[in-house]
């Protein structure tokens, strides 16, 4: 036989081994391949040395390697057959934990479009400087309302504090704001001292504090939406000159969304010396505290004299920021927090882990356990977390103090009702495959209880236990138990798995 | 049960060329003269079926012969069981595939 043939038939009978292998699962396949791969060597060399080149030789090797697509679909059949007699997922830990990492990429997700959990969630956006107190009448019990006139806040700047070291003051009017004389719509404008965004701190990456009196025009910062809206976004307008109003002021900079975490919102802020501030008019005043102002700080309110010419008896209150940029992290500690205090109220802590005799999992099944317990606790926190950002910041653009009380209570319901579902759910896996247990069977009746127990049974369809849950606890039978199967059990699960 | 498993004849053929000593597959089809696409086939229900299993010759064996390495096959404890019956079952089966101790009487 001409050498180049034969070369072409061994390559075919390799083509053939190959394409049957392709039969084979993956992981069975390289194994497969390899068995045939050295049984057709063998067979070739088994040809006598006469018939080594002959159509004869070639005939038999192609049989032989034809005989591979037969080996192939068996490999095929019995692999389709172990999976269907395998047991299913449904109920195993894995797909539990699976179920729970979904709902946690789909939370996480969704907090990573929403843009009131972008700006919540970046914490560097919004601190201003510590020991800040928003200064208030004590005739007012709203912290968020304006209380202190201008007058007050030059009395109160002109006046020795010992517990004050900056004073900032700004009040909001309606004001039209724009690049040119036409007409446009009414924004709300922040009429501040020039220092109020030095004495709030972190504003120094965005606004160019340093200019401002350098023009000799007021300056104004505006916000992310009025920069978006009424300008297109255009970087270019910064140092540009605006109108505000009927007085001409150049931008400054613009605050990102999220950055302005005191009382009122503004739409800009118009930065303008003491001397311009309306002494009628009533507005917000910002404290920061030194260190023997912060000292007297009781349940984050501080007590200051105002000693103002038109009341001598008027009487501040500094009241802390603390509240309005701790941030959502701080909140959900707080909200888990309750929900583990009130965890014990509605479902037992117990994992339920009692039974009939003294066989015990091994320490290495003890251990898979607590990790998948850790494992959903981990998960059902983080999906509590994105959750209730989701939840409370579905329609808002950023801070307010209805978000927070909603970031709070769907943080502790989540917690508290994901905790109660994880304790459930435990007690119902089997110690030793974490597969729950299922085809409840009742037992006993409930007229004898006290001649023999009634309940429910249940069982792990992997064969390991049953799981016996008293109808009506008893002093000899109070909380459910497990009843670890040996080796004789084995043939009822047979075709399962059971091992 | 396992024991009382009835086999086929070429089943039984097969575990009886196993238990003569032909441990792997082309060895098989020589000694029963079966052809490949049965052999092979027959031999992976014998293994899921746990009467025979198999382990992979050691390479540097395979490396000192300069061949490849062969799949080796042996019969389990069951399947020693389930031959017995088997030859019960088909009487010819031992004089067609003589084992070593009945070849050397």
């Amino acid at each position: 036989m001409n050498p180049a043939l034969r070369l072409a038939l061994g390559g075919m009978n390799r083509v053939f081994l190959h394409c049957a292998s392709l039969l084979v699962s993956r992981d069975q396949r390289a194994d497969w391949r390899r068995e045939w791969s050295a049984e057709l060597w063998h067979m070739r060399r088994s040809c006598p040395p006469s018939e080594l080149l002959s159509w004869k030789a070639e005939q038999t090797a192609a049989a032989f390697c034809l005989g591979a697509f037969q080996d192939a679909f068996c490999v095929w059949g019995i692999r389709r057959q172990n999976r269907e007699i395998a047991p299913s997922q449904h109920g195993s830990a894995g797909e539990c934990l699976f179920w729970l990492a979904g709902l946690l990429a789909l939370s996480w997700i969704l907090a990573c479009v929403l843009p009131g959990v972008y700006v919540e969630s970046h914490p560097s956006h919004y601190q201003i400087n510590p020991g800040l107190v928003l200064l208030q009448s004590d005739l007012f019990t709203d912290s968020s309302a304006a209380t202190i006139t201008g007058q007050q806040f030059l009395d109160l700047k002109a006046s020795r504090q010992r517990g004050i070291d900056g004073l900032a003051f700004y009040r909001m009017t309606k004001e039209t704001l724009s690049p040119g004389l036409h007409a446009n719509p009414m924004w709300t404008v922040a009429h501040a001292s020039f220092n109020l965004f030095a004495l709030l701190g972190g504003a120094e990456s965005f606004v160019a504090l340093s200019s401002e009196t350098s023009s000799g025009l007021p300056s104004v910062v505006l916000s992310d939406e009025l920069w978006k809206r009424e300008f297109s976004g255009n970087p270019k307008i910064i140092g540009s000159v605006v109108r505000v109003g009927r007085m001409a002021a150049r931008v400054l900079g613009v605050l990102p969304r999220g950055s302005w975490r005191l009382p009122g919102r503004a739409d800009a802020w118009l930065l303008q010396p003491d001397t311009e501030i309306s002494r009628s008019a009533v507005g917000y005043v910002v404290a920061h505290t030194t260190r023997f102002g912060q000292a007297e700080i009781y349940d984050d309110r501080l007590h200051i004299n105002a000693f103002v010419t038109d009341d001598p008896d008027a009487d501040l209150w500094g009241v802390s920021f603390d509240e309005r940029t701790r941030g959502p992290w701080t909140i959900f500690r707080f909200a888990v927090f309750l929900a583990f205090l009130a965890l014990p109220a509605i479902t037992s802590v117990s994992l339920g882990e009692s039974c009939f005799s003294s066989h015990r999992p091994s320490l290495a099944r003890n251990l898979y356990r607590w990790v998948f317990l850790s494992t959903k606790i981990v998960l059902l926190l983080s999906i509590a977390y994105f959750a209730s950002l989701d939840l409370s910041y579905w329609n808002a653009t950023g801070y307010s103090a209805l978000s927070e009380y909603a970031q709070l209570a769907s943080s502790f319901f989540i917690c508290l009702f994901g905790m109660r579902w994880i304790l459930l759910d435990q007690r119902e896996r089997c110690p030793v495959c974490l597969r729950r247990v299922t085809h409840p069977a009742q037992v006993g009746q409930a007229s004898r209880t006290f001649l023999a127990w009634n309940g429910t049974e249940l069982m792990c369809t992997s064969g390991h236990t049953l799981l016996h849950v008293p109808g009506l606890p008893t002093s000899w039978f109070g909380t459910q138990r497990w009843m670890y199967l040996d080796t004789s059990w084995k043939f009822l699960f047979a075709g399962t798995g059971v091992g | 049960m396992v024991s009382q498993m009835k086999l086929s004849h070429t089943a039984a053929m097969i575990l009886q060329a196993i238990d003569t000593g032909c441990v792997y597959g082309f060895s098989i089809m020589e000694m029963t003269g079966l052809p490949s696409g049965t052999v092979y086939p027959a031999m992976r229900r014998l293994e899921r079926d746990e009467l025979i299993s198999s382990r992979w010759e050691r390479q540097s064996i395979a490396d000192a012969e300069q061949r490849p390495a062969r799949k080796y096959y042996k019969l389990t404890a069951a399947g020693r069981v389930t031959l017995e019956g088997s030859r019960k079952r088909y009487p010819l089966l031992q004089r067609m595939i003589p084992s070593e101790e009945a070849k050397s009487l």
